[in-house]
């Protein structure tokens, strides 16, 4: 499904929602695409539109302007609730159904359902069938509300911060049952997280969000030879004009630490530093409004 | 994992896009719809049949008074008999029935607040309502199968709730010693009435539920709701605002029609030659020489009253079944019509 012909995971065009008709956007101008079979990190600060973007997706919201394709179906129809799954934020299940209830009723609501894989998601994590969903601690009731969700073998998984009430523990193993899921099937997975260090072992795309509009929207490791991480004296930051892009300024007296999109050679004496996916991630959504917005276009120019 | 696209392998069985399982998928909310109802419905039927029971053995006991012949000289109308012997008034024991008629008039508030507000109110408090409508349930089928499976329930359940008490009414119905139409427990807690009052319960609970999200609170609103419309309709009744009386007269002195069975307004009195209607008070007299006079003496020609017929029972019961039958479709549209906007 990941060949030149398989539809995008995601993709929108003019995507603008807001949650009051008056009120400020939540999401603007939104205009990207996600390649199936990929495991995107969907990555921006609190309010930047993460939850939206995926409740937009997931068909619980419309959009205001534009529109959102899932797998080039419109969220909602019977087409994308077939084939998307939606786990959001606060995973709510039925606290007095059983975890056998639960899963039932997962068989019921859906017209493809993989009880095997289900059940076994559940027992990997010790949890006993009879349990009632209600009694479960945290990290196994996100077990079993993701167990809901990759019942239905969904192509496209949508998880909003799946992982941010779990210990490390119950993380790793969560993280290592999506991974499976997405080897296995080849299911295209976008995750909202805050915790960068994560993504980077699992993630191959990255789309930021800032302020409701979209800053990146790349693959990983195009992301990584693109920019550079430069350190040095702060009085050659003159060399760092066009066509490089700042995103991040860091200085500490003379010395200066610099994240930049690379195009081109560099002038000056820089000591250069591939970053890792969390540095570039922790420079745009720390980066001031000094990257918007006519960078921005530039960056989304060249994603 | 990082880099270029991992190679997706192909899915197992066929695409799946065109022909989702509906049929499948019907039964399976109407599953959850079940399984999330089904102690409410047992409570329904535990009530029900608790209903039945005290109904058949009072209804036995109130047959075998009946039998006894000590009602046998009492004359219809609304004035009690009295035993020969101690001169007390005879009853039969209806109270039991009376505490059915008012289940029956309670029934809007409670269908509404136990069965409405969490309706759509606890998922729309939980959440719940994006995990299931995340499966392959679309809205549409997610509400109408919950509100059908309620609507039903309700139907069956106040029906036969109504059903009961006009079997266990029907041998003390509109006597002395028993119930008349016009009371407010015969009036309001049997018919099809009862019906569309707890089905608008249900209604407005639903719609309540939708519109706050808590439980809690939507209860508490549907409870003001529920009570005032029954509280309204009920002032309409004893105001006879949609259902005008009739007005009985009688020329000179000469004995009144007697008002047997019919409801009177408690409106009643003189009318002189020109039609003006005098207060009762201005002469009065049961009967006989001194009314005679009394009328002759102020120019009153004829008296009357005001009261409604029995057959009114029904324009009572089909109004009240039409205003709230009425709003029970107006509110469920409405929560039709915001469930794509609200949820």
């Amino acid at each position: 499904m990941t060949g030149p012909d398989a539809p995008a995971a995601l993709r929108a065009t003019g995507l603008g929602f807001r949650y009051r008709a008056r009120g400020g956007w939540a999401l603007r101008d939104c205009e990207f695409t996600v390649p199936s079979g990929r495991i995107t990190a969907l990555v921006g600060r609190n309010g930047a539109g993460k939850s939206t973007l995926l409740h937009l997706a997931g068909g619980h919201l419309r959009p205001g302007t534009g529109e959102l394709r899932v797998l080039d179906a419109v969220p909602g129809t019977p087409d994308a609730r077939t084939r998307v799954s939606l786990l959001t934020q606060d995973k709510p299940l039925y606290p007095r159904f059983t975890v056998a209830d639960t899963l039932r009723m997962g068989e019921k609501l859906n017209s493809t359902w993989d009880r095997a894989a289900a059940e076994q998601i559940v027992r990997e994590g010790g949890i006993p069938l009879a349990a009632r969903v209600g009694e479960l601690s945290p990290g196994h009731s996100t077990r079993v509300a993701l167990a809901l969700a990759l019942g239905k073998r969904p192509e496209l998984l949508l998880l909003d911060e799946p992982m941010a009430d779990l210990d490390p523990v119950a993380r790793g193993e969560i993280m290592a049952t999506l991974m499976t899921e997405a080897a296995e099937h080849g299911t295209s997975i976008v995750l909202s997280s805050h915790v960068l260090p994560e993504l980077e072992q699992t993630c191959d795309w990255v789309l930021l969000l800032r302020d409701g509009r979209v800053e990146l929207s790349e693959d990983v490791e195009a992301l990584r030879e693109s920019h550079a991480v430069l350190t040095g004296r702060a009085d050659q930051d003159d060399t760092l004009t066009a066509p490089h892009t700042v995103v991040r300024r860091r200085a500490s007296g003379r010395q200066m630490t610099t994240l930049i999109r690379q195009r081109g050679p560099l002038r000056g004496d820089w000591h250069v530093e591939r970053p890792r996916l969390e540095d570039i991630l922790s420079g745009y959504l720390a980066a001031g409004d000094t990257v918007r917005p006519a960078d921005a276009k530039r960056t989304e120019a060249a994603a | 994992m990082n880099g270029s696209p991992r190679p997706g392998s192909p899915r197992p069985g066929s695409p799946r896009y065109g022909s989702p399982r509906y049929g499948t998928l019907w039964n399976g909310s109407l599953w959850l719809a079940w399984r999330q109802q089904r102690v409410l419905v047992g409570i329904g039927a535990a009530v029900l049949a608790t209903a039945a029971a005290i109904a058949a053995y009072s209804r036995s006991g109130m047959l075998d008074a009946l039998r006894s012949g000590l009602f046998d000289h009492c004359d219809p109308g609304p004035l009690s008999c009295t035993q020969s012997d101690t001169g007390l008034p005879l009853l039969l024991d209806i109270e039991p029935l009376t505490y059915l008629g008012t289940l029956n008039i309670a029934l809007p508030v409670i269908i509404g607040v136990f069965w409405g507000a969490p309706l759509l109110g606890r998922d729309r408090e939980l959440g719940t309502h994006r995990m299931v409508l995340a499966q392959g349930v679309s809205r549409g089928q997610w509400f109408a199968s919950r509100f059908a499976l309620a609507a039903v329930t309700t139907v069956v359940l106040s029906g036969l709730l109504a059903g009961v008490f006009a079997w266990w009414w029907r041998p003390a119905a509109d006597r002395s010693f028993g119930l008349f139409w016009y009371e407010t427990t015969a009036l309001s807690g049997s018919g099809p009435r009862v019906v569309a009052a707890a089905l608008f319960g249900l209604a407005a609970g639903t719609l309540l539920g939708l519109l706050t999200r808590r439980v809690l609170e939507a209860m508490g609103l549907t409870v003001l709701v529920t009570a005032a419309t029954t509280l309204l309709l009920e002032w309409t009744h004893k105001t006879r605002l949609l259902v005008p009386p009739h007005t009985y007269t009688s020329a000179g002195s000469i004995p009144k029609p007697p008002m047997g069975e019919k409801w009177s307004t408690g409106d009643y009195g003189l009318i002189t030659a020109s039609g003006r209607r005098d207060d009762v008070m201005n002469c009065p007299f049961p009967s006989g020489a001194q009314l005679k006079e009394c009328m002759t003496q102020h120019g009153y020609v004829a008296r009357f009253y005001e009261a409604n017929p029995a057959g009114d029972y029904w324009t009572f019961q089909w109004i009240d079944t039409a205003v709230l039958g009425g709003l029970a479709l107006l509110l469920t549209a409405v929560t039709v019509l915001l469930l794509r906007r609200r949820i």
